[in-house]
């Protein structure tokens, strides 16, 4: 246990570093049990705003969103964050976690109450300092909180599927991260939840880069400034959303647009 | 069909029905005569018509806290590092281990326990024969780590692989991961596991009635565990040969038969309960 408080109480390094975050990726290849995920991927986040990551299924999004957290480490090439190699990250990898966060596509809430799960990375100390400022701003963040706060002490299971995934954004905004991936967070939501989501990731994305994996073209166009096109685990397209969606380079992603039930004018 | 299954339902009901009152008939005499006042009496002596049944009800507690003492850490490191740090090969291999291990006679466990764990505790502590309630413990903790360990395996695989990647996601370390998500979420399936192990530590009979020493007396001190003791099954094991049916040794033997199932059924039920919480 001491060993524990010793982690748990180390000063993040998140909070050391500067506020805006800058991520770049080179030649990243993925493969797993003799199957090539992803092949020399080369990519780079601006300091701020969203970025779409879309393809079809199987393009390695999610696998690549997983390396960049190092949840998946067995890919090679080199991921720098402010030109700091992510395997050399100084505070080690739970630190780096802190700092670029992955929320999944389906919710995971821990089975304890709502106002606990916002605050359940955050170390002893952590949460001592304004932990209700903290869970109503994080949960405010998240457009969560005029529905829940006046039961943050219920079990967080309660929670409908929209609702539960809003609450992992908020758990995630809580570490206070400096860049955000996301796997496809708006998926079997409703409308409601959707539209809710997409607002505070562009509030969000104006101090910190923002990357979004989505099937959804119409949101991808709504949200994001960048998009990469990515199939069978190669960046095919990388262009501004305007200039993907109306005069897509490539062929692969228009054959891509032309498949998808999109209307992208 | 349906009748064959109820039909199998009901004599189901109807053995333990029998038996519960099989027990209570028989140890109607023991109860009119000594009543529950035989519970805290320290003196077992059928020739004397001495029949305390406090050492032996001691005896099993020290028994069952020592397994548990023993075979809880060990079963939950076991599992932890089965479903957590083990590759899926490795997992399978020690499963089946253990389930082999669970597999084994227990008087094998008994003969073990008198070549290998008596003289080694002879030698260890200066004892005159090895004979104990730690022996006995010891060998029940052997006894009982599979049903933990593989109960607990299981809890912990249920834990949905989703928690775990959404905990390493907010930046917890791997303890922080064991202790605040893991382990809680997996306690019920735990709990059960050690709710059926004590269960078993308490009907073990062979086993412990070969190391144990069988002696009728209380501890001196009572948290002396070096000493040979009895306890309530190998009491029975160890006398119910030498009592005529329908004496009043007889009777005795039966009530600690009686006060074990009433132990089993609370533990059983309790697992009953625990399950159902965890289903809602």
């Amino acid at each position: 246990m001491n060993n524990l408080q010793k982690k748990t109480s180390k000063p993040m390094l998140a909070e050391t570093q500067p506020q805006i975050a800058t991520l770049a990726l080179t030649n990243l290849s993925l493969t797993l049990t003799d199957k090539t995920i992803l092949q020399h991927v080369s990519l780079s986040l601006a300091a701020s705003g969203i970025t779409c990551l879309i393809g079809p299924s199987g393009a390695g999004k999610s696998s690549l969103l997983r390396c960049l957290n190092l949840l998946q480490k067995a890919w090679s090439g080199q991921i720098e964050i402010q030109q700091q190699d992510i395997r050399q990250w100084p505070a080690g990898e739970d630190a780096l976690r802190r700092f670029i966060v992955l929320i999944a596509q389906k919710p995971a809430v821990f089975p304890v109450s709502i106002a606990e799960n916002v605050i359940f990375g955050l170390s002893r100390k952590q949460r001592k300092t304004n932990q209700d400022v903290r869970i109503k701003t994080c949960l405010q963040q998240a457009a969560l909180w005029d529905e829940v706060k006046y039961r943050l002490d219920e079990p967080a299971k309660n929670l409908s599927v929209g609702q539960q995934q809003r609450l992992c954004l908020a758990r995630a905004l809580a570490l206070q991260p400096k860049i955000l991936l996301l796997d496809e967070p708006t998926a079997s939501l409703d409308p409601r939840s959707k539209q809710l989501i997409e607002a505070s990731l562009k509030t969000l994305a104006l101090t910190m880069p923002v990357l979004c994996v989505t099937h959804d073209l119409e949101q991808a166009q709504r949200l994001s400034e960048k998009i990469i096109f990515m199939c069978d685990g190669k960046v095919i397209e990388t262009a501004d959303s305007v200039t993907f969606f109306q005069q897509p380079l490539k062929l692969e992603s228009r054959e891509f647009l032309r498949w998808s039930s999109c209307d992208c004018d | 069909m349906l009748k064959i299954i109820r039909f199998g339902y009901l004599i189901a009901l109807f053995s333990i029905a029998a038996l519960l009152w099989f027990l209570v008939v028989n140890t109607w005499p023991f109860w009119a005569e000594f009543g529950l006042s035989s519970l805290w009496l320290d003196e077992w002596f059928p020739y004397e018509s001495l029949y305390g049944l406090l050492p032996a009800l001691v005896g099993s507690a020290w028994v069952m806290m020592i397994a548990m003492f023993f075979a809880l850490p060990c079963g939950l490191a076991a599992a932890i590092v089965g479903s957590e740090l083990l590759s899926k090969p490795w997992q399978s291999t020690l499963r089946l281990s253990v389930e082999i291990l669970a597999g084994i006679p227990s008087v094998v466990y008994g003969l073990i326990g008198l070549w290998i764990l008596l003289p080694w505790l002879q030698n260890t502590f200066d004892l005159i024969t090895g004979h104990s309630l730690l022996a006995a413990g010891l060998l029940l903790a052997m006894m009982i780590l599979p049903t933990i360990m593989v109960m607990s395996l299981d809890a912990l695989r249920f834990v949905p692989q989703e928690q775990r990647e959404a905990a390493a996601s907010l930046g917890l370390d791997w303890n922080t991961r064991l202790i605040t998500v893991l382990l809680p979420q997996a306690w019920p399936g735990i709990r059960s596991g050690v709710l059926l192990a004590l269960g078993r530590a308490l009907g073990e009979t062979m086993a412990v009635m070969l190391v144990v020493g069988s002696l009728d007396k209380m501890p001196s001190p009572i948290y002396n565990i070096l000493e040979p003791a009895q306890t309530l099954t190998s009491r029975i094991g160890r006398e119910m040969g030498e009592a005529a049916f329908g004496s009043m040794h007889f009777s005795a033997l039966m009530a600690n038969g009686l006060i074990l199932a009433i132990i089993s059924m609370l533990l059983s039920f309790m697992v009953l309960r625990q399950r159902k919480a965890a289903q809602r």
